[in-house]
């Protein structure tokens, strides 16, 4: 592991902001940490970062304990959520800053500076200072500061959250490109679920100052192990009697049921349902255009269920009968969640 | 359109008031000074501003001016970065201190000092036994000024800190950059023009301290005597002359530092670039 947090406990003022935080990072690869605002995410980076100290637990960065180095021996990277760009200087000094500060000499100082400038395509742009950029270009400035002294590991604080929706999408695919290309170790801290979904090698959910659960963003996202996991993507709908459905094995004691939209096959009464005996009535109360699908909330027996159509497929009207069959869903017992296949598939293996 | 008419009204009202009782209040008084110096001919202002005791106390005056702006820019720097970069108790505390002496009236300011140091203070056997004399004395003065001009530039400093907030400094830190290195590059950049601006005020209210000054002088004419107070004695020994020709030099001097301030404001203002 080349990042390694060892039980990491932080409070402030009465907040437990980390509460026994342990996790290990790879060298190389590119890290989400996902949760919700005051989930102690942003506590996390910069405990790693040294802006902040643990009150117990140890963090090792390649195989050195670093609790008692100071952040600025640590050798990281950091790009904060508004940029922190140095505003009374120049694109180009605020990238020369961490180099200067080495006592590089000017040669390398130069040729570093132009050769980040054009890795981030602002060559030319030089001399502007920062209030003279657009929030994409201030972004990437900050990252060519960051990466200017050549850190071993990149910490980046909500990196897209101040840009707009557009620039953002271009920005994510940049980046995630960009850091392949330079093999930097980093973690990004992020409150957007298709964001880390999109940019990380790996995602650690994190809520109420703990881990929930760690892994690739497709094991998360197929096999949530706590409740938090299951309900934190995508937009799922929650039922307290999934037995009201047919043919789902029973588990005691189940607090809810977790349902996402992908797991749920709506057809009209005229269409031939496959698993006919297993799927259960349902009236249809809204369908809203989504874009490339309509999106149906479907009630089946006072449960809301929302659930996706193509738009190639035959139209639903509100109010309409439906049969609505569900392949799998997610219980929760306590915090942990488990996923139930539907009975009826047990032979056929169909998969989304 | 009657709405107009109206706010027109109101408009010039309240200039023309505002006019008069500036010219009143302000105006007349300087030219009154101006012509009462002058009243005697040239020569005889001359006379007055080159007196012996007169250059004595403008050099004691500039003396404790610039030691109190001296302290204080490096105490206010000190404790406006204490104030807004760091978390600890009792912060609301000292920063209502730094405010004690714009509250206290500077006779009481005097009269603290005279107690703390003066013949009945516990302290006065040790500054004997030192040959420290701080009552009636040079030191005493420039301790006063120090002290009643101690809140103007942590004041000023403090609130840009407060906006600017700490992440350009942590930034800095990260790559890391030192103490002094983080507050000349990034710091002192941002707080250039209010620190600028504070000392032009720290400065105007040095050089016009009356107060506290008075009362731990002692009235030593050509030791301890500051402008104010040499025209306060000129003025009870009824040369009128003299004294108005000597308070022409401190507002000659305020007049300096008004027309300074304004450039500092104006400078300030047109090089802010925004985030």
């Amino acid at each position: 592991m080349y990042v390694e947090l060892k039980d990491i406990n932080k409070t402030y003022a009465g907040y437990q902001a980390s509460n026994h935080v342990s996790f290990g990072i790879e060298q190389g690869r590119l890290i989400a940490l996902l949760g919700p605002s005051g989930s102690g995410k942003t506590t996390i980076l910069r405990m790693i970062a040294g802006l902040e100290t643990p009150d117990s637990g140890e963090i090792v960065i390649d195989g050195k304990v670093v609790n008692n180095i100071p952040a600025s021996e640590r050798g990281i990277g950091f790009v904060f959520q508004n940029y922190a760009l140095f505003r009374y200087m120049t694109v180009y000094d605020n990238i020369a800053f961490g180099l200067n500060v080495k006592k590089e000499n000017k040669k390398y100082i130069d040729e570093r500076v132009h050769e980040l400038l054009k890795l981030i395509s602002l060559d030319g742009l030089e001399k502007r200072y920062p209030s003279q950029l657009s929030g994409g270009q201030r972004q990437r400035v900050a990252f060519a500061r960051a990466l200017a002294p050549n850190p071993h590991l990149l910490l980046l604080d909500e990196p897209f959250a101040a840009i707009d929706a557009k620039v953002r999408q271009e920005l994510r695919s940049w980046l995630k490109e960009m850091i392949e290309k330079l093999g930097i170790t980093s973690i990004f801290v992020t409150h957007d679920q298709d964001e880390a979904i999109e940019v990380a090698d790996e995602i650690i959910i994190t809520n109420k100052g703990h881990i929930e659960q760690k892994g690739t963003p497709l094991e998360i996202y197929q096999n949530p192990q706590t409740a938090f996991a299951a309900t934190f993507f995508g937009q799922t709908s929650q039922i307290t009697n999934y037995q009201s459905f047919h043919s789902f094995p029973k588990v005691d004691n189940v607090d809810k049921a977790i349902i996402r939209p992908e797991f749920v096959k709506v057809s009209k009464k005229n269409e031939v349902q496959r698993f006919g005996p297993s799927a259960s009535e349902g009236v249809v109360e809204r369908v809203s255009f989504r874009g490339d699908s309509l999106e149906l909330l479907v009630n089946v027996n006072d449960n809301q269920i929302i659930a996706k159509r193509g738009l190639e497929e035959k139209s639903i009207a509100v109010g309409e009968k439906v049969d609505v069959f569900i392949y799998r869903l997610f219980v929760t017992v306590g915090e942990k969640a488990m996923l139930l296949e539907n009975q009826s598939l047990v032979d056929d293996s169909v998969f989304i | 359109m009657n709405q107009n008419k109206q706010s027109g009204f109101v408009k010039w009202l309240l200039i023309t008031i505002s006019v008069l009782f500036l010219f009143v209040m302000l105006v007349l008084p300087l030219l009154v000074v101006i012509t009462q110096a002058f009243k005697s001919g040239v020569a005889a202002y001359l006379k007055a501003v080159t007196d012996k005791y007169t250059v004595r106390a403008l050099l004691l005056t500039l003396e404790a001016t610039l030691t109190a702006v001296v302290v204080n820019t490096i105490f206010g720097l000190f404790a406006a970065w204490t104030i807004t970069k760091f978390k600890f108790k009792g912060k609301k505390l000292l920063t209502t201190l730094i405010d004690i002496p714009v509250t206290v009236s500077p006779v009481i300011a005097g009269l603290i000092f005279i107690l703390l140091f003066g013949r009945q203070s516990l302290l006065y056997p040790i500054l004997k036994a030192c040959h420290i004399k701080v009552v009636f004395a040079v030191p005493g003065i420039i301790l006063a000024t120090v002290f009643v001009t101690f809140p103007f530039i942590s004041r000023e400093l403090i609130p840009v800190l407060e906006t600017e907030g700490t992440d350009e400094e942590e930034a800095a830190a990260l790559m890391g950059a030192g103490a002094f290195t983080i507050f000349r590059k990034i710091t002192l950049p941002h707080i250039r023009w209010a620190l600028l601006y504070g000392i032009v005020l720290c400065t105007a209210r040095a050089m016009g301290e009356f107060g506290a000054v008075s009362v731990l002088s002692g009235h030593l004419r050509g030791l301890t005597n500051t402008l104010p107070l040499h025209v306060e004695i000129l003025f009870n020994e009824f040369q009128y002359v003299p004294a108005f020709a000597v308070s022409s030099i401190l507002v000659i001097l305020a007049i300096i530092l008004l027309v300074m301030r304004s450039v500092l404001e104006h400078k300030g203002k047109t090089t802010k670039k925004p985030l």
